[in-house]
């Protein structure tokens, strides 16, 4: 299972570098698509099974198809390749290096891993270190520490059910936000395509009159 | 003991790949809709991340989060797009580098 996982892993960072550094949109639309299919595979290997669907349905259905549709409908044929030896492309590098440099030097100063926990798993499944603030033990008597099921616990329940208890009692405030949320982002989306699908767009006139009235505002 | 435990570092390193491929598409591409995938890949990335930590702390909460983000990821792409659809209508060429108006 561990090379299951490994050759997963190489081969979602490979489409990785397809969306990057494809010359043509839809072939960077397709490799995300790839990747993110590779990523659902992750899930379900981690014992993600609610998130794996979750993941198929969301992204590679729902949203890569939008990406898909807006791809044919804007530009299909449009290429677009990166800025090689732009000196803004080597400040970008050099950025991103930093930054993983630093995410990795965090990494390996701050937090440790107890070795040990490979083999118990269950009974010291909190036994990291972060900064100097050791960590070890039992933090579950700890009210402020929700994690933390013993995995049989898990398997028993169920991956969905032990989700779901979470998040319709521990996080269900956050849940109701991510409603309102979604609710904004469609009135949102209604509002930006309303004038583009009924009006100008039939009207030749009216569309020169609104772009003169764009672009003065945009001045 | 959880399954594929000992390979969480490179779970964590995967994620930290394709955060910062993720960003250097963000910087170096110029298509707005390739940036748009290239922010999608960020937040897989840190669904990879917390998904992975969810597994080694024989946790569901990292799970939890996950969801989370990926109900923001699919409005943020409803919003964008739509945004883009209007950009286009109007004439303008997608091109990021052209795009600068609000630096003004």
């Amino acid at each position: 299972m561990n090379v299951l996982l490994a050759v997963i892993l190489i081969l979602a960072a490979i489409s990785a570098l397809g969306v990057v550094f494809s010359s043509k949109t839809i072939y960077s639309a397709l490799s995300l698509v790839l990747t993110v299919a590779l990523l659902a595979a992750v899930f379900l290997v981690l014992n993600a099974q609610f998130l794996f669907v979750v993941q198929l349905i969301v992204y590679a259905g729902a949203v890569m198809v939008l990406f898909v549709f807006i791809i044919a409908l804007l530009d299909p044929t449009a290429e677009d390749r990166p800025r090689l030896f732009d000196p803004r492309l080597i400040l970008g590098v050099l950025a991103v290096a930093g930054l993983c440099t630093a995410v990795f030097i965090a990494a390996r100063n701050d937090v440790t891993y107890d070795t040990a926990c490979t083999t118990q798993a269950v009974t010291c499944m909190h036994g990291y270190t972060v900064g100097s603030l050791t960590a070890t033990g039992d933090l579950s008597a700890d009210p402020f520490h929700t994690f933390g099921f013993p995995e049989n616990a898990v398997d028993r329940a169920g991956n969905v059910q032990t989700l779901a208890n979470q998040i319709f009692h521990t996080y269900v405030l956050p849940f109701e936000i991510t409603s309102l949320l979604l609710l904004v982002a469609a009135v949102g989306a209604v509002y930006l395509t309303r004038r583009v699908a009924v009006g100008p767009r039939r009207d030749p006139q009216a569309e020169e009159r609104w772009r003169d009235e764009l672009v003065e505002g945009g001045e | 003991m959880t399954l594929s435990q000992s390979m969480f570092p490179w779970i964590l390193l995967t994620a930290a790949f394709l955060f910062t491929l993720g960003a250097l598409g963000v910087l170096i591409r110029r298509n707005p809709l390739v940036v748009f995938m290239c922010i999608e890949l960020m937040l897989n990335a840190v669904n990879l991340a917390l998904v992975g930590y969810s597994s080694y702390l024989n946790s569901e909460e990292g799970q939890v989060f996950a969801f989370m983000v990926i109900v923001v990821a699919a409005a943020e792409v409803v919003v964008g797009l739509g945004l883009l659809t209007r950009v286009f209508s109007i004439g303008r060429e997608l091109d990021v580098d052209d795009l600068d108006e609000m630096k003004q």
